[in-house]
């Protein structure tokens, strides 16, 4: 069962989405980068909606929170991963299948090191548990 | 025509920041009196990761302006900017999209904010004169306003015998309700598919689809009348039985084009043979050689960015029509031949704009796999193993088809709005008609050059 990895990038932290992508290099984890306008454009809902998708883990890469251009946006998105972590830990999942990384806009050996610790994360969690459960994120309906 | 929805959630072009945290929890919301609900029905396109919001957000910016504490943004979608092109840009795309679903033409709100001139067909303005009585009347339903082309060798005279019956058989002419031909685009993710959709719409267009001879298998023989077997120099093999089926094939062109064209028609006389000719600098000259040589239409081929061929990458595919078409004009070949353009054809506009500089009708590609709900990411190019975005293999033929058939029409009716505010009843009547157009070149020259000319014997100004 093939790794997958969703990265949502904000734009300035990450001005050319490529550079991930090319960084990446692991064939056998599927990568799929989604650039946004910011990284508090993510909120819990979809970071959850995300993972159960048959992504296995979903990281957000944004910028410093002083550096932030709408100034609280990156502060904002550190609560919602915590958010986020926690309720994992609640319904039995890993928490570290979410996470995100700051990094000052512009700084390539930073992004390198963002991608290599998300490569790694990726390998030491491996397929998330619910691909195991069937189809994920498949909602039953309610037995009448 | 009728509405076919999208597949996948259309990126938008604006995107909502939503900061909840540290909401007031006012008594009414602004994300209650959304106007489109957009907060209530908001939910998460699991194939995509995005937020289907942004998608039905109109940009009226009530909530922005009104949350008390400013916890609602809008900014540029950057997954919308990163679309296309720098000449298939997000916003053709984003049009497309639209007029393919629904078949409507697109109307962007008071005023244009773009640029007043731009390169290329953006440099071509049309005469809008006689738009006080489409305004006042509406085009449609009133008088009849024909988008209908010919292709095929005209005869400049007939003959009659003493009887007055004709002494020559005309050549055979075919009519085309709209001046749009369909050709296979350079990419897509199942060609196979693409083709079954491409000679579907063919068919409920009453138009032509060009496609490779290679690429035309036996499931798609049933629709042989809509299709246009595109044939490589040295490989036509007069026993096709495929040329007996079709109404027109093409051939490139070479040195030996018109004989093998001769050959064709003594053995199949009712076959219209169209020669494809590179856009490059020899184009007119080739363009006028051919006519007078009998040929009967030809394809005047741009790149997909409607650039020239070979060196000459500097001229548009408007410049090298109206070359060709003064060319024939010159050597009074004009009505003797149709003259088709094709590459980078990517608006309806166009389609005016290309005809007013000579051209008898255009070939359309790129657009057709946009209104398809390409992204034109072109994954598929660089490795068909690529999955696709848009998953084109399991997208159903009637679907895709009438898909292209909305844009096709709403192309149509642009042109019709086109030819009613210049007080046009045809569409033949436009080709070549550039005293229904500006040029910004020749506007340049004509309005800046006799300001800033040197007077004779001046050398230099005064501060130079």
């Amino acid at each position: 069962m093939k790794t997958e990895v969703v990265i949502y990038a904000c734009q300035q932290a990450v001005p050319n989405p490529d550079f991930l992508r090319t960084q990446w290099g692991q064939e056998d984890i599927r990568l799929l980068v989604l650039p946004e306008p910011c990284s508090s454009k993510i909120e819990a809902f979809q970071l959850l909606r995300t993972l159960a998708t048959p992504a296995d883990l979903v990281w957000v890469i944004g910028c410093a929170e002083d550096l932030c251009r709408y100034n609280e946006g990156s502060h904002r998105l550190g609560n919602r991963i915590t958010y986020t972590q926690r309720y994992l830990k609640e319904i039995g999942l890993e928490p570290d299948r979410v996470g995100r990384t700051v990094v000052v806009p512009g700084d390539a050996p930073g992004l390198a090191a963002a991608v290599a610790e998300i490569k790694a994360k990726a390998l030491a969690l491996g397929p998330s548990p619910l691909k195991s459960m069937g189809e994920k994120g498949k909602r039953e309906k309610p037995k009448k | 025509m009728h509405r076919v929805p999208p597949r996948f959630t259309p990126l938008a072009k604006t995107t909502i920041i939503d900061w909840n945290e540290g909401c007031l929890r006012c008594r009414r919301c602004v994300k209650e009196v959304c106007p489109v609900d957009a907060y209530k029905k908001r939910d998460f396109d699991r194939r995509q990761f995005v937020d289907t919001i942004d998608e039905m957000c109109r940009s009226c910016y009530r909530c922005v302006q009104g949350c008390p504490r400013e916890l609602v943004f809008k900014a540029l979608n950057p997954q919308y900017r990163q679309l296309g092109d720098d000449y298939y840009t997000p916003e053709i795309i984003g049009t497309t999209w639209y007029q393919a679903e629904t078949g409507k033409i697109p109307v962007s709100g008071a005023g244009y904010g773009g640029a007043f001139a731009g390169e290329g067909f953006d440099s071509l303005w049309t005469d809008m004169s006689e738009i006080v009585r489409p305004t006042r009347d509406g085009i449609h339903g009133r008088e009849y306003i024909s988008t209908a082309i010919d292709l095929g060798r005209k005869p400049m005279f007939l003959v009659f015998d003493e009887a007055g019956a004709l002494v020559f058989e005309p050549p055979p002419l075919l009519e085309l309700p709209l001046p749009v031909v369909l050709a296979e685009p350079p990419l897509g993710a199942d060609p196979q598919r693409l083709r079954q959709i491409l000679v579907d719409a063919a068919q409920t267009l009453g138009t032509l689809t060009l496609m490779a001879r290679k690429a035309v298998s036996p499931d798609l023989l049933d629709a042989a009348a809509a299709l246009v077997p595109q044939f490589p120099p040295g490989d036509l093999n007069l026993n096709d039985p495929l040329l007996s089926e079709v109404r027109a094939i093409e051939l490139a062109d070479h040195p030996e084009v018109i004989s093998r064209m001769e050959a064709l028609k003594r053995r199949y006389p009712r076959l219209i043979v169209w020669i494809r000719v590179p856009g490059n600098h020899q184009a007119p000259d080739r363009v006028a050689a051919l006519a007078a040589a009998g040929a009967e239409v030809i394809h005047l081929a741009a790149t997909e960015k409607a650039r020239g061929l070979d060196e000459a990458s500097d001229l548009h595919l408007k410049d090298l029509i109206r070359r060709a078409h003064l060319k024939l004009v010159e050597k009074q070949l004009r009505d003797a031949v149709t003259l088709l353009a094709s590459g980078g054809i990517a608006l309806a506009e166009h389609v005016a704009k290309a005809i007013i500089c000579g051209a008898d009708g255009i070939i359309v590609d790129i657009p057709l796999l946009l209104s398809l709900e390409c992204r034109l990411c072109r994954q598929c190019a660089r490795n068909r193993k690529n999955p696709c975005p848009i998953e084109l293999e399991s997208l159903n033929i009637k679907r895709g088809s009438q898909r292209m058939v909305n844009l096709m029409g709403a192309w149509n009716n642009q042109l019709l709005e086109i030819l009613g505010a210049m007080g046009m009843r045809e569409v033949r009547r436009l080709r070549g008609e550039v005293g229904r157009a500006m040029f910004k070149e020749d506007l340049d020259k004509e309005i800046f050059a006799p300001l800033f000319a040197r007077p004779e014997g001046e050398t230099r100004r005064v501060g130079e």
